[in-house]
């Protein structure tokens, strides 16, 4: 990628129109063009089309029908939406399950913008731990990193005991099993995915529309709020629409951390119903096509929103990179912001799964407990049953998914941003529906279309990549589409009119461009893919373990501290390989700033 | 298209049709005896089942106990009896492993041949993809742990008491009987698991099985005062929050696992509100088990003194009457406790989902 000289990016905008009369007069280039882009179309919706619409098929149906003890569908039925209907006048679960997700998706988006930002746009010291603490928080079990802010903010965790003695109150200060208790931990998980994304984004912007403002008298807020928030609109809607849908659909942390506060969303009754026998997941099924209706609807306007997709370009033919607002004074302030930020989403988490993991069972931080220090639970992890095979295949995993996964995505994002197709916001839906796609109901799905069809991945690793692949798609859309909106198109016309292929305009213009969103993207799926636990819990084999199931083993079975022992392992090993891809990548795709 | 292109279709799809003939192909032939393997009472039934498994070589036993404590000593010590067999295992929780054997045999792919768990080879059953079966063995036990049409066998029992934080609560002060848990000092104080066959449901089962419908259900509408935390943790990570001391008392729990913890130093221990949950940990046979004699020798096994020694050893209560458990007083009659209500697979799968209806119309705000 060649540097801009610095003089231009000076230049005030003047016309971000690409040039119509090129196309004319370079009549072949077009003409392959528009033949690559049928072929890329075909070839997306095609493979898109084979991952998303069976277990599509499968989410209506299971809403549709009984189950038979013997697993097959038995008569339809409207009760599972009449049931969900009811629940939905119940104004207590449907108001905690708004709060719980407005509130997860704006803190969290707050959290990893800021964040983001000062990594990115700023001169700030110590920038490079926001990525450091991105990758390792997101890399430790989600079950152990849910168990750790139990642990801390709990009636008998540190926190308490010295709010305690500080406040001289007796009972317990803070209560972790409420509202805010969800959305801090929920927030927390989303906020590196929040950081990935938007960092990428703002490292793509366009400088000269900040330095206009800035010329114009603009005070660094004033330009953060009027110039780059407003460009970076595609990329605060995907973070805030797939966090929403996330923390709407999610009943993990509302189970573990609101439920024994009583405080029910949703989603409870779903889970709770996953105990009746035979299990049903009709309910479920209808919950999934409901939020898909919505979600379409909102699809949609935010595609009409975006069409005027030049509104949104930052990198056009003129420099691009962005220059680094000097903080002055400010610079301590966002170093110390930075530090808070890693230890409260990294170190604090962290060290009390470390903790756990040294002790024979689990006592709260004091010196007593050093004493009782043991590698027992190390042992006990390390001995896990094909354990070995566990860690290689969840690497493997993880890395032909993202890849699959951001390749696929790029090309589909492609199709939307650059290319006038009618209805392609379809394709833009068809991505976006796995992400509502019930984890169960899914991997039951893709269990059963692969015992019938004669194509033998059953029990392989194939079967859980073609399902890791489907279940991520929605993640990588939402990075390369923002990514792409802000690549002007004038970019790959000049490729173009200098008689450039398709290909050769995709792989030198197009995608080295796009690096930053596509290592965003790419190291997000890697580590979300390694903690997948619902689809792989079923489509397992044992030949094929992988690291999610045995966690679940340990959390299902073994003590805190055989768990926590076992994740320390597995984070360290996760953040070394993100980190070394993130340097290799690095080094040869990303500028440094 | 060009015609390369074309011709490497075709070869592909021949390669398929191969492929799915020899995939599909020779199983049906060996699951034709599977009744007769199944149900042999002859004298020498033993020799049959050993020359059968000599050919057969291997077994797949879809598990639901754990691979590193208990399953792999049993593998272990049976392979040693019989060398020339292989017990390969796949490990879930009852729901995954019925699940993933209806999915398999909707499929028509008979890969299991033996399937255990508290409840999973009921809902197997119930589904009518168990075969029955004979084993000599079956005699020692009591009739509350085998089935009386000759579907399951039983390996291990499980008892659920509370579980109680000995910093936080001292012995003279527990609450002894059902009654003494509606005490107001216990309010906020105890937390249970939503979990269908050990927490919240299976206790409200025993209280309306042993108190009877009408009291029982007033007795639960004065518990639901008492604000018991629920929490979809399970029963072991419950009882780990009460050694952190977050909840004084976890309501119901395996006893044995607070047993191992308080060997370890950790500040708790179980005590029983009588009757006692039980629960039963059986073995059954799938109904195509493609490998009959090997799965019978390991039925036959199991439900032996000798493989009954290995649980025993492994720290998991024997269900054999004359093994007792390696800590004798965690099963009933051994100085703890003496009155349990056995909850059986059928009573689980028929009144289970009363339970956890109750819990959650009840018991759930």
């Amino acid at each position: 990628m060649a540097k801009q000289p610095s003089s231009e990016t000076y230049d005030l905008p003047v016309d971000s129109h690409p040039v119509p009369q090129a196309r004319r007069i370079f009549g072949l280039s077009i003409f392959t063009r528009f033949a690559a882009e049928t072929w890329v179309l075909v070839v997306v919706a095609v493979v898109t089309a084979y991952l998303v619409l069976p277990p599509l098929y499968s989410v209506i149906q299971t809403s549709l029908f009984t189950t038979k003890l013997t697993g097959e569908l038995d008569e339809f039925t409207l009760s599972y939406y009449r049931d969900m209907f009811r629940e939905l006048q119940v104004l207590g679960p449907f108001l905690n399950t708004v709060y719980f997700s407005v509130g997860s998706a704006l803190l969290a988006t707050l959290l990893g913008g800021l964040v983001a930002w000062i990594v990115t746009r700023t001169d700030s010291p110590l920038r490079g731990l926001g990525y450091f603490t991105a990758f390792a928080s997101f890399g430790t079990p989600f079950i152990l990193y849910t168990i750790g802010w139990l642990l801390i903010l709990g009636k008998a965790g540190p926190v308490n005991s010295w709010l305690r003695v500080f406040l001289d109150h007796s009972g317990p200060v803070v209560n972790v099993y409420s509202m805010w208790g969800m959305v801090f931990v929920e927030a927390l998980l989303w906020s590196p995915f929040v950081f990935l994304l938007l960092a990428a984004s703002f490292r793509s912007m366009d400088p000269s529309l900040e330095e206009a403002s800035a010329v114009c008298g603009a005070r660094v807020w004033q330009t953060l709020r009027r110039i780059s928030l407003r460009l970076m609109l595609p990329a605060f809607f995907s973070v805030l629409l797939l966090i929403f849908i996330r923390a709407f659909e999610s009943f993990e942390i509302p189970a573990l951390v609101g439920l024994p506060g009583d405080i029910r969303v949703l989603t409870t009754s779903i889970l709770l119903d996953a105990q009746r026998m035979p299990p049903t997941y009709g309910r479920a099924g209808a919950f999934a096509v409901l939020l898909m209706l919505v979600v379409a609807c909102t699809l949609y306007f935010y595609f009409r929103m975006t069409r005027e997709a030049s509104r949104f370009h930052t990198i056009t033919g003129k420099g691009y990179r962005p220059a680094l607002i000097q903080l002055g004074g400010w610079r301590y302030v966002t170093a110390a912001g930075l530090l808070l930020y890693s230890f409260v989403l990294l170190v604090l988490p962290f060290l009390i799964v470390l903790w756990a993991s040294l002790l024979p069972f689990y006592i709260q931080p004091s010196l007593e407990a050093i004493s009782k220090f043991t590698l027992k639970n190390y042992v006990t992890a390390i001995h896990f049953p094909k354990i070995t095979d566990s860690i290689k295949n969840s690497i493997l995993l993880g890395i032909g998914s993202a890849s699959a996964v951001m390749v696929l995505t790029t090309l589909a994002s492609w199709i939307l941003v650059r290319t006038k197709l009618r209805g392609r916001w379809l394709l833009d839906l068809l991505t976006t529906l796995p992400l509502l796609f019930p984890g169960i109901v899914m991997g039951l799905a893709i269990m059963r279309f692969y015992l019938l069809v004669p194509i033998p991945i059953y029990g392989t690793l194939w079967i859980l990549l073609v399902a890791f692949v489907t279940r991520y798609i929605p993640y990588g859309i939402r990075y390369t589409h923002s990514g792409l909106l802000q690549l002007h198109r004038e970019l790959e016309e000049a490729a173009y009119t200098s008689g450039s292929s398709w290909l050769d305009t995709m792989r030198r213009i197009t995608l080295p461009l796009l690096t930053p969103s596509f290592l965003g993207g790419w190291v997000f799926i890697f580590l979300l893919s390694a903690k997948e636990l619902s689809m792989s819990i079923l489509l397992v084999s044992p030949q094929t373990p992988v690291v999610s199931v045995a966690i679940y083993e340990l959390w299902e079975n073994g003590q805190v501290g055989e768990l926590a022992a076992f994740g320390v392992i597995w984070t360290v090993i996760l953040v070394s390989v993100a980190i070394t891809y993130y340097l290799i990548a690095r080094r040869y795709g990303i500028q440094q700033h | 298209m060009t015609i390369k292109s074309k011709h490497l279709l075709i070869g592909l799809a021949v390669a398929f049709t191969i492929t799915v003939v020899v995939i599909t192909g020779p199983r049906q032939s060996v699951a034709a005896s599977v009744e007769d393997v199944a149900m042999m009472k002859s004298a020498d039934r033993q020799k049959i089942l050993i020359e059968g498994a000599k050919k057969e070589g291997k077994l797949m036993w879809y598990t639901t106990l754990i691979v590193d404590q208990v399953v792999r000593p049993v593998k272990e010590a049976f392979e040693k009896e019989y060398p020339f067999i292989q017990v390969e295992f796949y490990r879930g929780n009852a729901e995954n492993l019925v699940r993933r054997m209806l999915a398999e045999y909707q499929a028509k792919r008979y890969d299991v041949d033996l399937i255990d768990g508290t409840v999973s080879p009921v809902m197997a059953q119930r589904a009518g993809l168990l075969q029955r079966f004979y084993s000599p063995l079956l005699a020692e036990y009591p009739a509350e742990l085998k089935d009386s049409q000759g579907f399951w066998g039983s390996t291990n029992l499980y008892f659920l008491t509370p579980g109680y934080n000995t910093r936080m609560v001292k012995l003279n002060e527990l609450p002894k009987t059902y009654q003494d848990l509606l005490n107001p000092r216990w309010k906020g104080q105890m937390m249970w698991s939503t979990s269908r066959g050990s927490g919240a449901p299976i206790f409200i089962g025993n209280v309306l099985i042993s108190m009877g419908q009408e009291a029982g259900k007033a007795y639960l509408q004065r518990l639901k005062g008492q604000n018991i935390a629920k929490s979809t943790a399970s029963n072991r990570q419950i009882l780990d929050l009460t050694i952190a001391g977050e909840f004084p008392i976890a309501l119901h729990i395996f006893n044995h696992h607070a047993y191992i913890s308080k060997t370890a130093g950790a500040p708790v221990d179980w005590y029983a509100i009588e009757p006692v949950t039980a629960t039963i940990q059986t073995i059954a046979l799938a109904k195509n088990t493609p490998h009959p004699h090997a799965a019978m020798l390991l039925l036959d096994f199991v439900l032996s003194e000798k493989g009954q020694k290995v649980f025993q050893q492994s720290n998991y209560l024997p269900a054999h009457p004359k093994v007792p458990a390696k800590q004798a007083d965690l099963k009933p009659g051994g100085g703890r406790f003496s009155k349990a209500l056995y909850m059986t697979p059928d009573i689980q799968f028929d009144k289970g989902n009363e339970w956890v209806d109750y819990f959650q119309n009840q018991f759930l705000k």
